[in-house]
């Protein structure tokens, strides 16, 4: 039985690029060719990932300096991220009110952000919501504990 | 041509010499064989100015007494060119998607009448302006010379794009016992007026940047106030495709910008008309109309939420005008901000 992996980490986001990567349904309905470098926001820690072609090529995690050099970041509370996984987890794909864009304008302050101020750039996250989503989506198939050790998907 | 000597035939194949650069061999990228693989050479070169009036590809030999076919009035590369063309192309073939069976129609249920009319007076509104959205490029395609093939093709893959948005609000009109409601009239305003534009850089200016970055906002909020998944996907399928054109503006701006500076203050003027329609009713997240109350309506849950609704639709209003803001600026307009041309900020200030 597969060991519960703790969200965030790098080892997290590796087995939902696995998934991700490795699932040709991906790739269309609206999913396909996306280049970016997104950064997450969770709490006070920071990940970079890395989106080429139709694979999210890499994960890591990053300090809150990496922040500038992203094209577009996704913060929210360490909270917050926890809720939007498990109701992942719990409906196997992000439920009508924890969708990105959903939690993007539902909030006072926003999802998507950068530090360049690019509205090009900050674009990309419209532009590539899909594939954000289907990423994030992929994360119903890996088992996840989130960081307090609840479990969150068998 | 066979012809026949001597009882034999024969094959005149002249045509075998006439060639353009030949050995030429395209290297496939790790995203396979792209457009911008395929611009290598001279097959890679587009002029400045074209002269070709007769549709040959680019790169391809001309051929002696041709005539004239295509009327192509968008010749100088500055009027069109945008750095990105190849990539935007690519990114809009690669992310297609169907309105049949990439939308779990299945999850769509009957609404409150309020609401469900509400979300039909939108799709109304959306299949409206969408024909205007396609029909637009349709036309600049036409009156472009084949040498400046990469905007041309992103151009033919928004009209698809937007083929694919008026028939999908079509169908989410049609899909959940209501139907189509009066049209809002917004195609005879700002929008309409966007094919009334003489020039390339004044249509994109008003289509690409302004219309289409207001109706981006408008799918984002669809997504938001979606009541199931089927109209979270069209939603937010849509809104991508409209980013996608909305680069197309903000690139082209940008190479305006660099390639054309005599044409700044040109564009300062389009963006000032441009500006005035984002305050009337052609603005689906404008006050007062249609729309934007069909959209208070669906974010409150109901008219006896009306006014809640219309608060979030304020807020999103604002956040539109600001993202437009900053989309200039990166277009590298953004001194209309600073010398007081632009009344944006005080419309972000008194939005409601």
């Amino acid at each position: 039985m597969a060991k519960a992996l703790a969200f965030p980490s790098v080892a997290w986001f590796d087995a939902v690029r696995a998934v991700f990567n490795s699932d040709e349904r991906y790739r269309g309905a609206g999913g396909g060719r996306c280049d970016c470098v997104v950064g997450l926001k969770i709490g006070e820690a920071v990940f970079v990932l890395a989106f080429e072609g139709v694979e999210c090529v890499s994960a890591v995690a990053a300090d809150d300096a990496a922040l500038v050099d992203v094209d577009f970041f996704l913060a929210m509370s360490a909270e917050d991220w926890r809720e939007m996984i498990t109701n992942i987890a719990e409906n196997d794909g992000a439920d009508l009110h924890h969708t990105l864009n959903t939690l993007d304008l539902a909030r006072d302050e926003g999802l998507a952000a950068s530090r360049h101020g690019d509205q090009f750039r900050e674009d990309l996250f419209f532009r590539y919501n899909q594939t954000l989503q289907f990423f994030f989506d992929a994360s119903a198939r890996v088992k996840t504990a989130v960081d307090n050790g609840k479990l969150v998907k068998l | 041509m066979a012809t026949v000597e001597n009882g034999t035939e024969q094959f005149d194949l002249g045509w075998m010499r006439r060639t353009g650069p030949w050995n030429t061999r395209a290297p496939r990228g790790k995203h396979g064989l792209t457009l911008a693989d395929v611009a290598v050479g001279a097959y890679g070169e587009a002029p400045d100015e074209s002269d070709n009036q007769t549709g040959r590809p680019r790169g391809a030999v001309a051929r002696p007494g041709s005539y004239r076919i295509g009327g192509y009035a968008v010749r100088s590369k500055s009027e069109i060119w945008l750095d990105n063309a190849s990539f935007l192309y690519e990114e809009a073939l690669q992310r297609q998607w169907s309105s049949a069976t990439d939308v779990p129609w299945h999850t769509i249920e009957p609404l409150p009448d309020d609401v469900e009319q509400a979300e039909c007076q939108l799709a109304t509104f959306l299949t409206e302006v969408e024909f205007v959205a396609g029909d637009v490029p349709a036309r600049w395609v036409s009156l472009t010379t084949p040498d400046f093939l990469e905007p041309r093709q992103v151009l033919l893959a928004q009209v698809m794009d937007e083929a694919r948005h008026m028939d999908v609000f079509r169908k989410r009109a049609l899909a959940n016992g209501g139907g189509l409601m009066q049209a809002t009239g917004a195609t005879s305003g700002f929008v309409g007026g966007i094919d009334l534009s003489r020039d390339f850089t004044e249509m994109s200016s008003r289509l690409h940047v302004s219309g289409e970055g207001a109706v981006l906002t408008l799918f984002r909020m669809g997504e938001l106030m979606a009541q199931n998944e089927a109209e979270k996907v069209i939603y937010r399928l849509c809104a991508q495709d409209e980013a996608r054109h909305v680069a197309f503006g903000i690139m082209h701006l940008r190479y305006m910008a660099s390639a054309a500076p005599e044409r700044r203050e040109e564009i300062h003027c389009y963006l000032d008309e441009a500006e005035a329609g984002i305050i009337g009713a052609a603005n689906p997240v404008g006050q007062l109309t249609p729309t934007s109350e069909s959209m208070a309506i669906i974010l409150g849950g109901g008219k006896a939420n009306f006014d809640d609704g219309m608060n979030k639709v304020i807020a999103i209003r604002r956040r539109q005008l600001g993202e437009y803001k900053k989309r200039v600026i990166s277009a590298g307009f953004g001194e209309r901000f600073e010398n007081g041309r632009s009344g944006v900020d005080r419309m972000i200030d008194h939005a409601a």
